[in-house]
Formats: structure tokens, sequence, C-alpha cells
């Protein structure tokens, strides 16, 4: 069996920086897989290249055996590759259901959508209750939350029913409510379908993940469960050598397997921790 | 699920109001106008009204689709023109030259001006042709992803480069002097005070008819994601849709507009000109719609008459004025009032009344701080 997606010796340069170095990825048919790596690893530049935003250099992305280098964003989405982004990006003129609509209507011929919107399009009312924001469905997007704007981005995705989902950074700056509830969509998405999540949060990673593929320096580092890739010592070189400007969140849980999960704190804690041990 | 049978959001209280409003407007227009004013002042409403139509559209592309077009009047003259183009000729009978002709000394009829000799080609094509410039133009501009000022320039530009080809085409296109000097319309005598006052219905009728349509395409999804693509075109990319085709549409229907009002024009004024399609008419009907207050419809249209208005009345009493006049308004109005007079009137019923509006009208964006989602794409997409 082919993979649903499939990357192929990818080359991404920016004004001579090389963002992606010839990284070959494969992702199967439902699967759940977190991608993870220090800043400046090249996690956002691989969505960006999938789903159109970036050209690359060199390679080859397919999606279920068709290629989508070259063509553009809207097309990749009609093939069923849906992304949201690290900074909710939801339309605040219009209101909290208007955004799902517009979302779920995006197949529509232009005759359809320029009739007047009689009642919400099919699905919508049901993405709404699925990211809990029914009570909100008539309120300008504008009043959401972070969080609320982070739930409202991945209904209107789900609206539109993705083979390939791209999270990129899904809990990035939420309460530990709005993560754990986050944690449980996820986990209920990821049952009908495949996904693809670059997250930084390692409480949410060791509560959610199974399947991690570390990134550096725009390669793939290693891949593997999430126990297995931490005690990995490739992987704690990268995060410990780059401790001063890394991510402490992940030093702390790389080198502190056991640490048990708790606060979004822990992590931090866990960061010193290591760097005193060190 | 109770949610799932829920009617239309607008209330219908709210919906009630607005077609009260509306039905207001048409007495206003249709019965008041015409027994108050006298027919100067009636045939000077006609050609507001006109611009009015303009200013629907420019509020339509700019308003709502975010496309600050400064070159309508490249659609209104050729509206204006193909209109002029077969009054012209049928005012010189079969076989003759139009007099603007003879006198540039064309002894032959260009061909570009055969076919306006029939009403049934000319009247289409007034709005026809400007569709056709507006999605060739449309497709061109937008597939490279030109936008923003640079859009502005180069609609801007396109005006300027149609009023100077119109001045040197003296034997085509009447040069510096445009097409005038006209009798009659459909067998309609034009200096007949009835048949003028029957072509003000005419004006208001399609204004008040095209205010209709412009709603409905407001109010449709099509309305809701042209305001998206306004806000964030990039994203609206990553919900599936090409904002191309979502902006050429705007912009054809907003130069179909334009085209119509230009030959409504003709008759109602009397004269087409490069004058009245250069930069300096373009900007004024944009002026209109930014006064008025862009993002709703009706204030574009109280706006473009209001201005015009201001403009006549201040013309007569110091000739050279308006134009000082005209710049410190637009200036004022874009520093301190971006909703125009209908976002000064919000704010003062709502501070009166000291509620918040629960809804957000849908205007435009300089009101509120840059929202998120124009920005996000570009961060994201840093390595």
């Amino acid at each position: 069996m082919t993979a649903l997606l499939e990357i192929e010796d990818l080359e991404v340069v920016f004004d001579g920086f090389r963002a992606i170095d010839h990284l070959s990825f494969q992702l199967d048919e439902g699967e759940l897989r977190f991608l993870i790596g220090p800043n400046g690893a090249g996690k956002t530049t691989l969505i960006d290249v999938v789903t159109g935003l970036t050209r690359p250099a060199g390679g080859s992305v397919r999606f279920e055996g068709t290629e989508l280098v070259g063509r553009r964003e809207h097309e990749i989405v009609r093939r069923g590759v849906g992304r949201t982004f690290q900074t909710a990006t939801v339309f605040e003129q219009l209101t909290v259901q208007e955004n799902v609509d517009l979302a779920a209507t995006f197949r529509m011929p232009y005759r359809s959508l320029l009739r007047r919107a009689r009642r919400p399009a099919g699905g919508v009312m049901q993405a709404l209750a699925t990211v809990e924001l029914e009570g909100v469905a008539d309120r300008p997007a504008a009043v959401l939350s972070h969080g609320q704007r982070q739930w409202l981005e991945l209904a209107m995705l789900l609206v539109q029913q993705p083979r390939l989902l791209l999270l990129d950074e899904p809990v990035a700056g939420m309460t530990k409510q709005e993560r754990s509830r986050t944690g449980e969509l996820l986990g209920q998405i990821a049952k009908e379908r495949t996904v693809l999540v670059v997250e930084h949060d390692m409480d949410f990673l060791r509560r959610f993940a199974s399947t991690v593929t570390v990134m550096h320096e725009g390669k793939i580092l290693c891949e593997g469960p999430l126990a297995e890739v931490q005690a990995n010592p490739m992987v704690q070189e990268v995060y410990l050598g780059r401790s001063e400007r890394g991510t402490p969140a992940l030093v702390g849980a790389v080198a502190v397997p056991q640490d048990p999960p708790g606060s979004g704190d822990a992590a931090v804690t866990g960061g010193a921790q290591a760097a005193g041990a060190r | 699920m109770s949610l799932l049978l829920r009617g239309p959001r607008v209330a219908p209280g709210r919906s009630r109001r607005w077609w009260l409003g509306f039905g207001l407007a048409m007495v206003l227009l249709l019965v008041v106008a015409p027994v108050a004013l006298s027919a100067f002042r009636l045939g000077l409403l006609s050609k507001y009204l006109c611009f009015a139509i303009v200013a629907l559209g420019i509020d339509v592309a700019w308003g709502y689709g975010g496309m600050l077009t400064l070159g309508q009047g490249v659609f209104f003259g050729i509206g204006g023109y193909a209109m002029a183009m077969y009054m012209k000729l049928h005012q010189a009978g079969a076989g003759h030259l139009p007099d603007f002709m003879t006198w540039s000394g064309v002894s032959k009829l260009p061909l570009i001006w055969k076919p306006f000799r029939y009403a049934w080609v000319a009247l289409p094509a007034a709005v026809l042709v400007p569709v056709a410039l507006a999605v060739g133009l449309g497709y061109l501009i937008f597939r490279q992803r030109v936008r923003g000022a640079y859009f502005a320039i180069l609609t801007q530009a396109l005006a300027a480069a149609f009023a100077i080809w119109l001045v040197g085409e003296q034997g085509l296109t009447g040069g510096t002097n445009g097409l005038t000097n006209f009798h009659e319309l459909l067998g309609f005598n034009l200096s007949d005070p009835a048949n003028q006052r029957s072509l003000y219905f005419v004006v208001a009728g399609t204004l008040l008819g095209l205010f209709l349509l412009a709603r409905a395409l407001i109010q449709s999804r099509y309305g809701r994601l042209l305001v998206a693509v306004r806000d964030g075109e990039d994203r609206v990319r990553f919900l599936g849709y090409n904002p191309l085709v979502v902006k050429t549409l705007a912009f054809a229907f907003s130069a179909a507009l334009a085209g119509l009002a230009g030959a409504l024009f003709v008759p109602v004024v009397g004269i087409i000109s490069p004058t009245l399609v250069d930069v300096v008419p373009s900007l004024e009907l944009l002026i209109g719609v930014a006064v008025g207050g862009r993002g709703t419809l009706y204030g574009a249209i109280i706006g473009a008459v209001a201005v015009n208005w201001a403009k006549t009345g201040l013309s007569e009493h110091f000739a050279s004025g308006w134009l000082y006049f005209q710049g410190a308004l637009f200036v004022l109005v874009i520093v301190y009032a971006p909703g125009g007079m209908v976002g000064l009137w919000r704010k003062g019923r709502d501070a009166v009344v000291g509620r918040r509006t629960t809804r957000p009208t849908r205007t435009t964006r300089t009101e509120r701080p840059e929202p998120v989602s124009a920005r996000t794409v570009e961060l994201t997409s840093a390595p």
C-alpha cells in the first residue's frame, strides 16, 4: 500500500538558507503523527510546502499518488488537504456560524453561492457542536477568546472533511483545560482521518502522541514511538546543545522522560532541572 | 438541534425596519422630489443619481471587496460613449456622418461605429463591454496577486490613458469636446420637460432596482466570501476558494453598474467627454462613497448624492473653491471618520442610546485595528 502523503528529497531554500534539506517523509492513511523539533527546524515550512504556500527548490510531494508541488493553494485544499495556522485566523467581521458556513460551501457552485443563505449548510451545526461553540454561533468571531478561535478554525477544517489534516501548533497559548479539551478533540478526529500535528508542548505530546517525527535543521532526525525518541541520544544532543536559546520545555521533557504529566509549567521546571543536572 | 431549525439570521424587526426605510426612500425619490424640485434641480438630481449608481458599484468592489478602484471613469465612459455613438448616428440619419466627423475631415464611418447604429447593439454594449474589460483586466491583475495601492495606481493609470486616447482620436471620438448636441432618444425629444421628467423616473427606478440587486449580492454567501477575501485573502485560499474568481466577479459587477450609469448619464446631461471619464471624476466618485460610508450600500448612495450636491452648491458661489474643499473633505473623512456619514450616525446613535451593536456591521477594516488574519500567513511562511 502506498502512503497517503509521500515526500521525497524535498529541498527549500530561503535566500541561501536551507530550510529543508533533502527531506523524505511518509505518512500512512489513518495515522496520527506528531512533528517536533527545535525552533527553525523547518516544521512549519514543511506544512507550507505541502499546502502550496511555499515553493520548494526541488523534490516532490505526493498526496494519494498525485504531485502537489506546483499546484495552487485552493486546488490542494480541494484535493483534501486542510490546514490550520499557528495563530488562528478567522474572519472577525463574520459570525462564528458564518465562518464555518463559508468553509462548508467551498465546493458549492457560484450560482448557488450567489443565493441568500436561508440556513446553515450541511454539517455546520454539527461541526460547531463538536468544538462546543454552538452557544456563540451567532456572535461575531471577533469576540472569541484565543482558544475558541483555534477551535473555530478546527471546526472550519472539519466541516470540509479533508482526508489529511495539518495542524500547526493547535494548543499554542491555550489554558490547561483548553489543551485537554483539544487533545480529546484530536483523538476523536484522528479516529476517522489522517492527522499531522506540529506541536511544542511536551505535556500535550506525552498525553496524546503515539508516533513522533523529530526534525532538525531541515532534516528528519528520527522517527518512532515517543518514549523511544526521547531516549535517542541524537535527539537529546539536538535539544541540549541548544538549551540556551532553544526551547526549555522540550529540553526538560527529553532529558527527564519520567517527568509526570502535570501542569504546563512542569515541563519548564524540568528544563531548569536538566540544565542544572548538566 | 433547535439551532438547525432557526430561520434567517436577520431578526424580523430589523428586516421590517429596513423595508420601511427603503419605502421611505422610494417615496422621497419617486414622489417628493419630482413634486418639490424645479425642472432644473430635478435634472441635476438625475445626474447625481447616475453617479450614485456608479458609487453603488464602487462600494461593492471597494467597501466590501477591498479593491480600491480609481478608474471607474473608464467603465462609465465606455457606457456613455456607447450610448452617445448610437444617439449621434441616429440623429445623423442613414448614410450620413455625425457632425463632428465632417468637421474633422473624416469621410467614411469608422468600422467601430457601425454596430452602434442599432439600439439593440449599443444599449447592451454599454454594460457588456465594461464587464468584458473588467473580467479581462481583473483576471490579469488578480492572478498576479496585485492588490492594495498597486491595484489603485493601475486603475488610475488606466483612466488617465483612456482619457488621453479619447482626446487624441479626434475623428473617432470627438476629441476634447466629446460627443454632445443630442436632440432625441428612441423617438423622444430630449428638450421636452415632460420627457426629462420621465428620464428622471427611469434613472431613479434603475437606481432603486440596482440597490436591491446589490443588496441581494451582499447578503448572499458570495457577499460573505467577498468580505472574507477583503479581510484575509490568503486565508480564503486555504478554505479552497480561488480569490481571483471572487474578486473578478465583484469588479465586473462594479463595471457593469458604471457602464449602465454612463449610458443613462448621456441623455440626462447631454454630453460625454474625456473630462468626465478622467482621473479626477473617477476620484470624485470614490470620495462620494468614502463620505457616505463605504461598506454600507445606502451610505454610498447618500454620499454620492451629497458630495455632488455640495459640489454644485459651492461651485455656484465660489467657482474655484470646490477642489480645495473636496480634497480637505476626503482627508478629513479618511482620518477622522473612516465609516463616513453612516459611521458617524451609528456612533452618535450608540452614544445616545448607550448600547453596543451585537452584530458587527461589515464596515471597512480601517475602523478596527488590523485583523490578525491578514498578517498571519506572512508570519507562518517565515522559515
